[in-house]
């Protein structure tokens, strides 16, 4: 705590400045917990309370149930869907697209980052083309892609695999490209080789921040296939909820909406997860944004 | 006192859920208020036939030119009708009412939409919209199912006898089409398995050994999709609109199969609570309007008037050719009795709706009938 005094009026222009320790420093433990106590309370009061107040709307009647379902209808649905075995039809199919796209797009993104990042005449050679494409609206590429692959599978992975992949060339590139030349000069000085230099100084230098772009990507994935699956699919999440909305089945429609949501949260903490277990020495970055 | 971060936000979202859900939705439970009706000039007993007369070659109702006349409403009355595109033929009734002048003769305002089905149907079951000339799609029957109060209240057409919309197939050249047989085919579709076109396509797979539920559908993304994907083999059979067809037909390796049911009209007017209930005045003179817009234009074979062609095609944003390049439809204001009970029947089939309403509970006849003057 830092405090401020001025000296009593008469006594000159004097002024004493009083740091006091707060409680995070006089008990670090006990206001570390008392942050996590904060953190969670909000964590599960905020939704707790919203969802609340959404059932009793509609029990209430303040909102129309059969145009905003209540929480409890949409569990009970998709729980109905679920033991039905409705729902996983779609659920695997979007699954499945988000999971091989990704890949797909992570495996050419990072490939081709890592030699753009490590090349400056490939880098001059197609940043200026990727650029260009980065900029194209992913979903403006469905009608080329069902052109080039046809009315199956390829069009939805496609259209996953290149939207991963420009977050993750980015963050690829630029990981590589960011490696402080000190770290190389340390390198240098302890004689290693090409393959010893990328091993042991750029890729774990790199990696913390090509992790960071690959679950931006994860998010993106399942927002993009989603999308997709809107305007050509006859199964899926997206699907569902786009049938579900043509055919005026809230209820139905709602529970699609939760499960894109669920599988969202699902994936981008796989990938936080093992990005954690890749970069062990890399900071967390919830930890990153509480200092 | 600091209030903690969270309830502003939760406050916010309060206010959020209360005013998205101010206004909700009419329900049908409620019974209507029922309407004298008295005999119309120039609608004589050609304006009604028996709704339970489903042969192919049933002449439709028909009043004379210019009839039903106009009773215009006594303040101007706004309404907004939705529809899901504008530039179709079906909507060439609405089109060319409004641009005529048909619908102000009846002090109506009328707003016209360009909305999809799946977007008019809530907006219609809350009273945001008064009306949407479209079709009994399975949302409205799942509509209909939630209590919402909904009604199809007026025909549109049925399909010309010369017409060739409908399922094509892909068969070696020289196979008689009635041989062929579809079994678990890939069938393009533009439309869901919610669209109207479910109940003929389930007749015409019906008719080459099999169902909605043996085929296996695959959605195409525009007309010239399916032409392709005709010619090229990436579907088996697709569903070809009007005028669409007129771009497979001759060529020796597709087939066509069978289209909508002659005599029966499958779509038409919904009505939401504002016409059924708030505003029946308003209700019966937009049905009016549009029964006099068939009996004064619309009758028998109009695309042999090359002027009347001309402005249909320009209220529609059209070239004449792409009117004059199929058969005219036949306009029918009337609503077939069981055709409701059929395409519930379908989308039972094809997965689109759980179970089905009552034609009573789904259809209105009482609007035309007072347009024309027909008692029950």
């Amino acid at each position: 705590m830092t405090e401020q005094r001025a000296l009593p009026k008469g006594q000159g222009e004097e002024r004493i400045i009083v740091r006091e320790p707060g409680p995070a420093e006089r008990s670090p433990a006990s206001a570390a917990a008392r942050r996590r106590t904060l953190e969670l309370g909000l964590a599960i009061t905020v939704p707790v309370v919203l969802i609340g107040l959404w059932q009793t709307a509609s029990d209430q009647g303040w909102i129309d149930a059969r145009l905003y379902p209540s929480p409890t209808t949409i569990v009970a649905n998709g729980w109905d869907l679920a033991l039905d075995g409705k729902l996983w039809p779609d659920v695997w199919a979007t699954t499945r697209r988000v999971v091989l796209g990704f890949l797909l797009g992570t495996g050419i993104g990072v490939l081709l980052g890592l030699v753009m990042g490590t090349s400056r005449t490939v880098r001059a050679a197609l940043e200026p083309l990727l650029d260009a494409l980065y900029v194209v609206p992913k979903l403006a590429l469905l009608p080329i892609f069902l052109n080039m692959f046809g009315l199956g599978e390829g069009p939805q992975l496609a259209l996953v695999a290149a939207t991963v992949f420009f977050f993750v060339w980015i963050s690829t590139m630029s990981a590589f490209l960011a490696v402080p030349e000190g770290y190389r000069e340390a390198g240098t000085v302890f004689g290693a080789g090409r393959w010893q230099m990328f091993r042991h100084v750029l890729l774990p230098g790199a990696l913390p921040q090509i992790l960071v772009g690959t679950r931006i990507a994860a998010g993106v994935s399942v927002l993009v296939i989603v999308a997709s699956e809107f305007v050509a699919a006859t199964e899926g999440l997206g699907y569902l909820i786009f049938n579900s909305r043509a055919l005026f089945q809230n209820d139905v429609m709602y529970v699609g909406i939760v499960c894109v949501a669920v599988l969202g949260v699902i994936f981008s903490e796989i990938i936080r997860f093992l990005g954690r277990r890749l970069t062990p020495w890399a900071p967390d970055d919830r930890d990153r944004v509480r200092t | 006192m600091r209030l903690p971060v969270f309830v502003p936000i939760i406050a916010t979202m309060a206010l959020a859920v209360g005013a998205c859900g101010g206004g909700g939705a009419v329900s049908a439970d409620t019974p209507r208020e029922v309407r004298p009706i008295t005999p119309v000039e120039g609608c004589g007993p050609t304006a009604w036939s028996d709704p339970s007369n489903l042969a192919p070659d049933r002449e439709p109702a028909r009043c004379k030119p210019g009839a039903p006349a106009p009773k215009p409403l006594a303040k101007k009355t706004k309404i907004t009708v939705s529809s899901s595109t504008g530039s179709a033929e079906f909507v060439a009734t609405l089109r060319l009412g409004i641009a005529k002048g048909e619908f102000a003769k009846e002090n109506l305002d009328v707003d016209f939409k360009q909305l999809g089905v799946a977007d008019s149907i809530p907006l219609l079951a809350k009273g945001d919209l008064d009306a949407m000339w479209s079709a009994p799609e399975a949302a409205f029957f799942n509509g209909l199912q939630q209590k919402f109060e909904l009604r199809w209240v007026l025909g549109n057409y049925s399909s010309n006898p010369e017409s060739k919309s409908g399922l094509w197939a892909r068969a070696p050249k020289g196979t008689a089409p009635g041989s062929i047989q579809l079994g678990n085919a890939q069938v393009g579709t533009l439309i869901g398995k919610g669209s109207v076109i479910t109940y003929p396509m389930s007749q015409v797979l019906g008719r080459h050994g099999t169902d909605l539920k043996k085929v296996r559908f695959t959605s195409l993304t525009g007309p010239a999709d399916t032409v392709t994907a005709l010619e090229n083999g990436g579907v088996d059979a697709a569903w070809v609109v009007d005028p669409v067809w007129k771009q497979v037909e001759g060529n020796p390796g597709v087939h066509f199969l069978g289209g909508q049911p002659l005599g029966e009209p499958l779509g038409g007017m919904i009505y939401g609570p504002g016409m059924l209930r708030t505003n029946p005045d308003a209700g019966v003179a937009f049905v009016r309007a549009l029964v006099r817009i068939v009996n004064t234009y619309f009758d028998g074979d109009y695309k042999k008037n090359t002027a009347f062609v001309g402005e249909v095609a320009s209220s529609l944003g059209l070239k004449p050719e792409s009117l004059t390049a199929v058969p005219a439809p036949v306009w029918d204001w009337e609503i077939r009795k069981g055709t409701t009970d059929r395409l519930q029947r379908a989308f039972v089939d094809g997965g689109a709706l759980g179970k089905a309403v009552p034609e009573s509970e789904a259809v209105d006849r009482t609007f035309y009938a007072e347009a024309v003057g027909h008692k029950p």
